[in-house]
């Protein structure tokens, strides 16, 4: 069975005989372990990669995204960093006044993917692909806005807000449009909903406001028959039933901020839990027996004869030994899973 | 009126909580008074709100914008009448981070609960709060960070401030932090969120 086909039946449920494999990447790993991170990837193959862009028309950026310094990414947008490998923070927003709302401009070179490339891509490979898309319209908005101003701005509701939103709404739909027309498996979106402990808006705002847009996404993905990814860090129990209905296949998101049992209980057969274990602490500081007994965690709430994926991040401070260790119990529980 | 204040308070209705400070001055009725029985126990409400998940960041700052504006009406009496804070709190995100939004959110808090707050901003190197501390008579430091790489500085501010002979608590918080990490580096307060920070710091002043 090719990893493609057996990300599709882990998604659809239908016992792909192991657990889909994918591990994230920060380069602070690549600078910090480069021997330890090969020999993982090379004992433990990822299942499902992104096909590069093959942009025509380069990205007007400047600066180094994960390296101290200033990095302005393709919409302006001016990153200040300090620490090597991880993304900076706005303190500069674009959008300071709504004054200069005329002065946003859409990064249209990331709309000159080379169709071609990508599906040699997708027709290379066995495996699972991705769209290298960027589509994350909370997130742009508080790279453009300013996270302060722009949860402000969400109880005023200024209408420029919605004329912005409306905007970068439109651009990613056609970000996305692109892409399925593609060869690739899926479509893939993110925005980070959670805090430590709560969402970071309340459930009803986020319905009113964002879940229209990702049920646009999620119809994109259906007109063309793409399974669709999302990416959303934190605390984000309350939204997922969401997801679920507008019909994200599969979401990436820190799972051991919250109740996993519960979760499991809630949501397991309804959904593909796309990772994690917790890099906040699992990875970087605990054992790797802890680590096993995490993936045992996220095995018994999760498991239906699919619906998980073993994909962890390799981040700032993650241990290689724990790494790996993630991947190594994944392969245990092979005889496990059908059991369950 | 204090009733009205508070309910104008948490529904972020700054031009409402002004009004009603105004209207509460002209009346006669103590700066203090307001402060104490109107504006602070707006924000502890408002803290509960929030700690347990029925309101969230947005409301939260807009009620920080009410409660600075109804402040501002206040403050000349409050100088008239030599009213002190509760006390004064440095906080700061530690060195190598540049995220603030929680450590904004805790500061908000602290001045919406009556104490004064000197905030230091991010990236911050432990003998600056140090410096800050003795500078503004400081009754606690709190610590923010985000990045579980970025949290081991906490325990250099800790050690600084022990070593210092300075004998105020630490008091830290921030998605990696947990209450054992507090415990192993000997920060005396701990808070998962903004609310739980201020009844943390509470309890650090009034033992």
């Amino acid at each position: 069975m090719t990893s493609r086909e057996l990300v599709k039946r882990t998604i659809e449920f239908r016992s792909p005989g192991r657990v889909p494999r994918q591990l994230w990447v920060l380069p602070w790993a690549e600078k910090v372990w480069p021997r330890e991170l090969a020999a993982i990837k090379e004992r433990f193959p990822d299942d499902i990669v992104t096909s590069p862009a093959f942009l025509n028309e380069p990205l007007r950026t400047s600066g180094e995204e994960y390296a101290p310094g200033v990095f302005v990414d393709e919409w302006g947008c001016r990153f200040e960093n300090r620490q090597w490998g991880v993304m900076g923070e706005v303190k500069e927003p674009l959008l300071r006044s709504w004054k200069d709302l005329d002065a946003v401009r859409l990064p249209r070179e990331r709309l000159s993917v080379d169709h071609r490339r990508v599906d040699e891509f997708c027709t290379s490979t066995e495996a699972f692909v991705l769209s290298k898309t960027s589509v994350r319209p909370f997130e742009q908005l508080q790279f453009l806005r300013g996270p302060e101003p722009l949860f402000m701005d969400l109880a005023d509701r200024p209408d420029e807000l919605f004329l912005l939103l409306e905007r970068i709404h439109g651009f990613f739909k056609e970000e996305l449009e692109l892409w399925a027309r593609t060869g690739v498996d899926a479509l893939v979106f993110a925005d980070d909903w959670g805090g430590q402990t709560s969402l970071l808006v309340s459930p009803a705002l986020w319905r009113e406001v964002f879940k229209p847009l990702y049920r646009d996404y999620a119809a994109i993905a259906r007109r063309h028959g793409k399974y669709l990814f999302m990416h959303t860090d934190g605390f984000v129990t309350g939204i997922l039933p969401d997801l679920i209905e507008i019909g994200v296949d599969a979401v990436n998101t820190q799972l051991f901020c919250m109740d996993i049992e519960d979760l499991g209980r809630r949501f397991a057969g309804k959904i593909t839990f796309w990772g994690e274990i917790d890099r906040q602490w699992l990875l970087p500081f605990a054992a790797p027996h802890e680590i096993a007994a995490a993936v045992e965690r996220v095995r018994t709430a999760f498991w239906r004869n699919g619906g998980a994926i073993a994909q962890c991040e390799f981040g700032v401070g993650a241990r290689p030994e724990n790494v790996a260790a993630v991947f190594e119990e994944w392969n245990r529980s092979k005889k496990l899973l059908y059991n369950i | 009126m204090f009733h009205m204040m508070q309910e104008a308070l948490i529904a972020g209705n700054k031009v409402e909580v002004e009004s009603l400070v105004e209207a509460a001055l002209a009346e006669g009725t103590p700066a203090a008074r307001i402060l104490n029985e109107g504006l602070i126990p707006g924000m502890e409400r408002l803290g509960e709100l929030f700690k347990s998940n029925e309101v969230f960041i947005p409301e939260v700052l807009v009620a920080a914008r009410a409660m600075n504006a109804g402040l501002a009406k206040l403050e000349p009496s409050l100088a008239k009448d030599g009213v002190q804070p509760r006390g004064v709190v440095v906080i700061g995100t530690v060195k190598g981070d540049l995220h603030d939004i929680g450590k904004n959110l805790v500061a908000m808090m602290l001045r919406g609960n009556g104490y004064r707050v000197v905030d230091l901003g991010v990236d911050v190197a432990p003998e600056k709060y140090l410096e800050a501390a003795r500078a503004d008579g400081a009754g606690a430091i709190a610590l923010s960070a985000l990045l579980t790489t970025t949290m081991v500085q906490m325990k250099n501010v800790v050690e600084a401030v022990e070593a210092s002979g300075l004998r105020i608590p630490v008091i830290i918080g921030g998605a990696p932090v947990t209450r054992e990490y507090a415990d192993q580096i000997r920060a005396r307060g701990y808070a998962p969120d903004a609310a739980s920070a201020v009844e943390e710091i509470g309890r650090l002043f009034c033992p």
